[in-house]
């Protein structure tokens, strides 16, 4: 186990994903977006580095890509994943494309390195369990990113749940909406390596979310998918409606579509209303923002100053590993989401209620 | 063209104060009592009539605003007077009986409008409008929402009598089932949930549906009767190929008072506050800190301070004397 003195040495499996960007700068990195000024979750102040980590660099089997991106930031790029692996980091990011995170989690794995994993964290829920095995077995932590846990918003709004402050909770209205991600990575619509489209990219965030405050898990999902929104650029679904319905009776919809058009002011948001007993919470994890109104050649956008939620979500895997437990949001709460998501296409499939084993 | 009104409650009242801007005369009121009819009649100088039955002579056109499970009947007998007939919404309680009501209307000869007034609010039609006309392509995936406090009468609370009403679900989500296959067209599935089908005695209800409609579309429908009172807000998105038409009654509201209350409490100094990982007030005194350990410049400079207290003094000294104060430029304390 590292004491707090030691300097932990972290490395980055893959710069697939436009989150890349943000955590290399959490790691001591320059964080610079390069590709057109992605606006993603991350993009608010600038975080500072989270202090005794050090990022040892970045490997991509996609050698142009992981150069470019080295160079950019000024870190260190190796030529494969075994090399990084050879210089026994303490653990990894793994920001490949969703169908390449099972391979690098499972080599990081057999190399005994922590691992915390994009979302989702896999296309399947055998590649998730899998994943799940392989770092139990390697006794290696896995943890999902799913940022919005560490959202000083959400988090309140945990607290109040906590205290019971709505009493019986009844019904959850949610969303999750963004632009189309094509223009930031072709990857997100190419179903070889997304896994799918709408459903696949903005389903896990809130499952997760009402998992964790509902304290219950999902017996029933419904969906409805559609592709008019894109329908000309993308082969994936562009819009989806989902209804999940809890162990403990609540009933929660999601709205996963891509349905924020590129003159929308910001990448999008994730939002939800919870209504219970003594009334109703209402929570914006993105409402933290400036307007900057454009002119002629500028849109009017949202500039957030809301804290940036990458940052404390890295400090709780550096965490977790200086301290050799569990982080908050481990590789099996990544696999209940990806259940969530397999549900909701058998049920877009079919057009039925599918039921999740409990 | 005259007029008689069906119901005096809150609806009846509204189409009253509707009427008189038509060049049609408002000649009579039924309520469930005369005494429930007459402050009604009063304020429209008309008549209170003891039933439909009586009413029905008197006029050319019957609006119906009794509860929902009063529609069909009453309709039916307007309709075999051959009169015209407007009706609240919903229609009717049940599917046939808004066939049999539709069937009678038509063989009548007789027009029945049915009281959707969403189509006619301007946020409501502006979008409707927009969409239709194509500029910005198919409807996609369209957000709904209507969230109130549950309705309330001081007696006969037939709102939450499921079988008069149909409950919230039939009382206020229809108004966006309504809108939502005005604009994306006919329903092919309806999937949902509501807390009273769950939880009998929950005492509130709030519905989620799912709708897909025949073009693709698919779209989400939220209503509520859970809200504390006075909320009353409306919202919707329609996201389209080539835009994304919004609209949140909240935001939109051009008038908000802000009135002081009897015994209000807070605390004894304003302090702003939004949920982030770090105080501003922290990030003032750590800034601060940084600066002693490191001998680096403050990042706000007692020169700044000094500036803003010129400038406050002289507003002070503007306010007092009305005429506009100069600011001479501070000279450089010397250390």
């Amino acid at each position: 186990m590292k004491t707090s003195h030691d300097t932990l040495r972290l490395g980055i499996l893959s710069t697939a994903h436009v989150h890349t960007d943000a955590y290399v700068g959490l790691l001591g990195g320059t964080h610079s977006v390069a590709d057109g000024g992605a606006r993603t979750w991350s993009e608010g102040l600038t975080a500072a580095p989270i202090p005794g980590v050090e990022l040892i660099g970045v490997a991509d089997a996609d050698a142009a890509r992981g150069q470019a991106f080295a160079a950019r930031h000024g870190v260190r790029f190796f030529a494969s994943y075994e090399a990084l692996l050879a210089e026994r980091p303490d653990g990894v990011i793994v920001c490949a494309e969703n169908a390449r995170h099972r391979d690098l989690v499972e080599r990081a794995a057999a190399a005994g390195v922590h691992v915390l994993c994009e979302k989702p964290l896999a296309i399947t829920t055998e590649d998730a369990e899998a994943m799940v095995a392989a770092c139990a077995q390697a006794g290696v932590i896995l943890m999902t990113a799913f940022p919005m846990r560490f959202s000083p918003v959400m988090t309140e709004v945990k607290t109040l749940l906590d205290r019971d402050g709505l009493g019986k909770v009844y019904a959850v209205n949610s969303a999750n909406n963004g632009q189309m991600p094509a223009r930031h990575r072709a990857w997100f619509v190419d179903r070889e390596l997304s896994g799918g489209g709408a459903g696949m990219d903005h389903i896990v965030h809130l499952a997760d979310l009402l998992r964790w405050y509902l304290r219950s898990e999902v017996t029933t999902v419904y969906a409805r998918f559609n592709r008019i929104l894109h329908a000309d650029k993308v082969d994936v679904e562009t819009g989806g409606l989902v209804m999940l319905t809890f162990t403990n009776g609540v009933f929660a919809t999601i709205d996963c579509s891509w349905s924020r058009p590129l003159g929308y002011p910001i990448w999008g948001g994730l939002s939800l209303e919870i209504v219970g007993e003594r009334g109703v919470v209402a929570a914006d994890g993105f409402r933290q923002n400036l307007i900057n109104y454009g002119s002629q050649d500028v849109l009017t956008s949202w500039l957030p100053w809301g804290t940036d939620a990458d940052r404390a979500m890295v400090a709780e895997f550096v965490s977790a590993i200086r301290e050799g437990r569990a982080p908050a949001v481990t590789g099996e709460d990544g696999l209940r989401a990806v259940e969530i998501v397999m549900a909701a296409y058998r049920s877009a499939e079919s057009g039925q209620v599918v039921i999740l084993p409990g | 063209m005259r007029v008689g009104i069906v119901g005096a409650g809150a609806m009846g009242m509204t189409h009253a104060a509707a009427w008189p801007c038509t060049l049609a005369t408002l000649a009579g009121v039924v309520a469930k009592t005369p005494d429930l009819a007459r402050p009604l009649a009063d304020g429209y100088g008309c008549r209170v009539y003891p039933s439909l039955g009586a009413l029905l002579p008197d006029v050319d056109v019957v609006d119906i605003c009794t509860p929902t499970h009063l529609h069909h009947q009453m309709v039916l007998q307007a309709a075999a007077a051959s009169k015209h007939v407007i009706c609240e919404k919903p229609l009717a309680r049940t599917v046939a009986q808004g066939q049999e009501m539709i069937a009678a209307c038509r063989h009548a000869g007789v027009k029945l409008l049915v009281g959707h007034v969403v189509r006619f609010f301007p946020e409501y039609a502006l979008a409707k409008q927009t969409v239709a006309g194509g500029s910005i392509g198919k409807p996609a995936v369209l957000r709904l929402s209507r969230v109130v406090f549950q309705p309330r009468k001081a007696d006969d609370n037939w709102f939450v009598d499921f079988e008069k009403s149909g409950g919230m679900v039939m009382d206020l989500m229809i108004h966006d089932f309504d809108y939502a296959r005005w604009v994306a067209g006919d329903v092919a599935t309806v999937y949902a949930r509501n807390i009273l089908s769950g939880n009998p005695d929950a005492g509130v209800d709030h519905g989620l549906a799912i709708l897909m409609h025949r073009s693709g579309a698919i779209s989400h429908v939220e209503g509520s009767w859970a809200y504390p009172p006075p909320t009353f807000r409306t919202a919707f998105e329609i996201a389209c190929e080539r835009g994304l038409l919004a609209h949140d009654s909240a935001a939109t509201a051009p008038i908000t008072v802000y009135a002081h209350k009897q015994g209000e409490r807070a605390g004894d100094v304003p302090l702003p506050a939004s949920p982030l990982a770090e105080s501003p007030y922290t990030t003032e005194i750590k800034a601060f800190y940084h600066a002693i350990a490191e001998d680096a410049p403050v990042p706000v400079s007692a020169a700044d301070g000094l500036a803003a207290v010129q400038i406050a003094l002289a507003a002070i000294e503007s306010a007092q004397r009305g005429v506009p104060i100069a600011l001479a430029p501070l000279p450089e304390v010397q250390p």
